[in-house]
């Protein structure tokens, strides 16, 4: 019986018959795009809906007026809760099905948009390919399942491989056992670092490997436990590869495609290990963290060191640039403060890399340049991550005009911007009088370095006329999504590059056809920081949540979807967390080609132990990456966990730079006074986490939108 | 119940439904799907080569329980073609995860296509998205009656075993075709509020939640 890995191997195809199938594997594509575009649309409405609703940070509302519109309730309507979401709501804010019941506005439009965006069946897909029983997942996964995405197809899949591309079929590379380590030790890497990297992966990976031979009688039994399409499970629920995926080629053959024969292989060991991996994570985590710490701190001071060498400017994007922060909060916060956008700047998430180490040697390093912008309002949010190269942006009083085109050429399949002059600029360079100006452009929300375009520079001229046209390579219909961001710089030789003045141009109402000329006023800074922490779409994170309540036995299972992880008699006198990072969705992409390495960083604040840091590996080339990793935090009491918060922030892994934040999640109880700070949930977080307090033992499981910043935005 | 819609600008509809038909090499897969969305017929056979999809925009009308129609929804339908012969067998059963719903055909003037079915059905279940996806048997060829090989009451005997609808079409008349599909996308639908219509997502916690038993009786045996 064949079985679905074969079909990569399309080398018996001849070239017709190739084209033919790459033709309709190309009108698929467009459909699917079609489709992305949609389902985009759809989801924003949700999250529309979503900002609407009231009730987003629990502390605040009262019993007695409704969820969603916040009127107040009768006294008759005690009982009124939605059936999914709990939230007791008005009779105008309900939606009642087919069958006579009801649920609340929101979670209606959720359901609908399950069915319109078919994640319902997406959903189903994912469970299918990793529930079935132990021996059959053994089985098959070495019959080289290919690894799918949530949404990804087959003719994606397939468009995408080389194979089918390229008439010449590429060659199976014959993988070692252990292929994690040439992905893992990433290519960008100075080749001393990969060489440290590697002994510590290939453990990591026996270590994972041991755990799904040892296990797979228990997965056994766990997956017949399931009925249930949601995932509420601990177990991980899709065949995961956090390093499958990221594996190029080892020999470094074809390395920037997606060869599919090598994704097929490469899945092997870890389809089989998913339910496995999530175990030994647990277990890897908690028995003697500190040995293993204790490499990665090696290792990466040494990797700091490297990059502290190498890109001395770089410090200036980890200082602690808190708005209303004079001062350093408690120790505990002051360690991850760094990692953590809308406190401070985002791109500082390397330099956190191993902070409880590096903290000391950071401080020294940064100290007083940090203190003399500290209070500074300059730098808030995760738009500073855009200008993390240089520039101090308010210095100058931003004023003048930008006159440009935008046309899209469909003959080389670029999105042209041309560049005609600037008017009237502020003097970047206050003492002399004058500005070398120049223009920087970015279609956001890609800001990577291959996604900044430039003009030249012009020496002294407040009016310059450039007449430069900035390509960006980019498909016609990917465009719509972007934005357009221009900003004006003073070039300075010796000092900092002054911000001059920027305008944003959604790109999906434009005519990308006219090309008509436009004169805009630059704007200042400003009005980016008034933007919701919610203002950007970044997607979604999924997550469970389970207390593991002390002295209780684990096996007992409230019925239902609960599993206990069963595994760990527990000696301690408190609980424990356990907080498992199933996948993202619709992350932002910040690498070319559209996709992301992300991970997921967690800090369980304020922290009692000397660090809560957790991190999930590193996924890659996927913006709905499958994590299914597990934090624990141990010998906790419920009592405590009232008082903490777990903020779990989304990274792009960018090699020999800083890493790029992607979003965040931040989950309590409400509001709580931390320190000098106050952290804020929205009420989908505070729900689940009280989720979670309320039914120790099981899993409460949820999907929560991303945070485009971690700061608190109390003006929502 | 259904109608087709003549525009299909990009996006416009509500939901994107994914059929696949599938079933021995000249059953009449492609032929079956050209004479559903553009209701025409191509007597010559060409031998699909590998994969290939038609479309269709068509109108849904929900039903509710109580026998009154619900909602219209724009439906468009992406119909996967698979090649049937053999050769093409490892890459064809690769689209079967992409899939919402089946088209099972063989051609009724041929015992063995029929017999085949067996085979397509355990493809089917270790390759779909779910164990137990929604499929429909199509007996294909109708309309060449002195030719038949395969009775009916064989062929909805296979059916019933497998619990699927069954219906013998001809896509050189056109008779049953739209009604075969049709019929597809209608389980498809239903499973699809199925899955949405529930307690979500964690019914094991909401303690005092109300389960939602009144779903149960038409409830499918997956997993959904």
């Amino acid at each position: 019986m064949p079985q679905p890995g074969d079909a990569i191997n399309v080398a018996f195809l001849t070239d017709s018959e190739r084209e033919l199938i790459l033709e309709v594997l190309r009108r698929d594509e467009d459909l699917r795009q079609a489709e992305e575009q949609r389902v985009r649309k759809l989801k924003m409405e949700l999250l529309e809906i979503k900002r609407k609703g009231a009730k987003r940070s629990s502390g605040r509302y009262s019993e007695r007026s409704c969820g969603r519109c916040l009127e107040p309730l009768g006294r008759m309507s005690g009982s009124s809760q939605c059936r999914a979401c709990k939230h007791r709501v008005c009779r105008n804010c309900r939606a009642v099905c087919l069958n006579g019941s009801w649920v609340c506005s929101v979670c209606a439009k959720e359901a609908d948009l399950k069915k319109s965006t078919g994640d319902w069946f997406y959903d189903q897909r994912v469970n299918r390919f990793s529930t079935k029983p132990g021996h059959d997942i053994v089985k098959t996964s070495l019959k080289k399942m290919p690894p799918l995405w949530k949404r990804e197809t087959m003719g994606e899949v397939l468009l995408k491989s080389t194979e089918l591309n390229s008439s010449q079929p590429a060659t199976p590379v014959p993988r070692p056992r252990l292929r994690g380590v040439a992905a893992t030790s990433n290519n960008n890497l100075p080749d001393n670092v990969s060489e440290k990297t590697i002994p510590l992966d290939v453990t990591e990976q026996q270590q994972q490997q041991q755990h799904s031979d040892t296990e797979s009688v228990d997965r056994t039994s766990l997956h017949s436990l399931r009925t249930d399409t949601e995932p509420s499970l601990g177990t991980p629920n899709l065949p995961r590869q956090e390093k499958s995926m990221g594996r190029s080629s080892p020999a470094g053959s074809s390395r920037s495609n997606m060869n599919v024969s090598v994704n097929a292989e490469g899945l092997s060991g870890h389809t089989s290990s998913s339910v496995a991996d999530a175990m030994s994570v647990v277990d890897r985590h908690s028995p003697s963290p500190s040995k293993r710490s204790s490499l990665l701190e090696e290792e990466r001071l040494f990797k700091k060191s490297v990059r502290r060498v190498l890109k001395p400017s770089e410090f200036k994007s980890v200082l602690d640039l808190r708005e209303e922060g004079g001062k350093e909060p408690e120790v505990s916060m002051g360690d991850r403060s760094k990692s953590v956008p809308g406190l401070n700047a985002p791109d500082a998430d390397e330099e956190d890399e191993d902070i409880d180490t590096l903290v000391s040697i950071h401080r020294k390093t940064v100290g007083s340049s940090t203190s003399s912008l500290r209070g500074s309002k300059s730098t808030l949010g995760s738009m500073m991550s855009i200008y993390s190269e240089a520039g101090d942006y308010h210095s100058v009083e931003v004023t003048g005009d930008i006159v440009f085109s935008v046309r899209y050429d469909e003959t080389i399949k670029s999105l042209n911007v041309f560049i005609k002059e600037c008017r009237s600029l502020a003097h970047g360079d206050a003492a002399r009088h004058r500005s070398n100006p120049y223009v920087k452009c970015y279609l956001l929300p890609d800001k990577t370095r291959t996604g900044k375009k430039k003009t030249s520079i012009k020496r002294n001229n407040l009016n310059p006329t450039y007449n430069e046209t900035l390509k960006f390579p980019i498909a016609r219909s990917a465009v719509l999504t972007r934005t357009l961001q221009l900003s004006v710089w003073h070039n300075d030789r010796l000092g900092r590059n002054a911000f001059l003045g920027e305008v944003e141009v959604p790109l999906d109402i434009r005519d990308l056809d006219a090309g008509h000329e436009e004169c805009m006023a630059l704007m200042g800074k400003a009005h980016l920081l008034q933007s919701s922490t919610f203002s950007q779409y970044k997607g979604e994170l999924v997550i469970s949540l389970k207390y593991i309540s002390a002295k209780k036995p684990p096996t007992e299972k409230p019925k239902g979807r609960t599993l206990s992880l069963g595994k760990k008699p527990k000696t301690e006198e408190g609980g424990e967390l356990h907080v498992m990072i199933k996948e993202a969705k619709n992350l932002t992409a910040m690498k070319a080609g559209g996709t992301s390495d992300s991970f997921v960083k967690g800090y369980l604040l304020p922290s009692k132990a000397k660090s809560t840091k957790r991190k999930t590996p590193v996924v890659k080339k996927t913006l709905n990456p499958h994590y299914d990793h597990t934090f624990v935090y141990k010998d906790l009491t419920p009592e405590q966990l009232k008082e903490m918060y777990l903020e779990l922030t989304v990274w792009d892994r960018e090699a020999m730079s800083t890493n790029d934040f992607l979003g965040g999640v931040r989950l309590s109880t409400g509001s709580l006074m931390v320190g000098n700070e106050e952290a804020e949930s929205t009420e989908e977080e505070v729900s689940q986490w009280q989720k979670m307090m309320q039914y120790p033992d099981s899993w409460a499981e949820g999907t929560l939108a991303l945070r485009s910043s971690m700061g608190n935005n109390k003006s929502k | 119940m259904f109608s087709a819609v003549s525009t299909m600008t990009d996006g416009d509809y509500d939901y994107l439904i994914k059929l696949l038909a599938l079933g021995d090499s000249g059953v009449g897969k492609t032929t079956f799907l050209y004479r559903y969305t553009d209701n025409k017929f191509n007597p010559k056979f060409i031998t699909t080569v590998g994969i290939d999809f038609r479309e269709k925009r068509v109108v849904y009308t929900a039903s509710a329980p109580n026998g009154t129609t619900g909602k219209t929804f724009k439906v468009h339908l992406q119909l996967w073609d698979t090649a049937g012969q053999e050769r093409f067998r490892s890459l064809t059963t690769a689209f079967f995860r992409d899939a919402m719903g089946f088209l099972l055909m063989f051609d009724l003037t041929s015992q063995q296509s029929f017999l085949n079915v067996r085979n397509w059905m355990s493809q089917l279940q270790a390759n779909a998205y779910c164990e137990n996806p929604d499929i429909v048997l199509v007996g294909n060829k109708a309309d060449l009656p002195d030719q038949r090989e395969v009775q009916e009451k064989q062929a909805k005997e296979l059916a019933d075993k497998y619990g699927i609808p069954y219906f013998e079409t001809s896509a050189a008349t056109g008779s049953e075709v739209d009604k075969a599909v049709i019929t597809l996308l209608d389980l498809v639908m239903k499973r699809m509020e199925q899955c949405v219509d529930k307690p979500s997502p964690d019914p094991a916690n909401g303690g005092g939640a109300t389960k939602l038993e009144d779903a149960a009786p038409d409830q499918k045996k997956c997993a959904c």
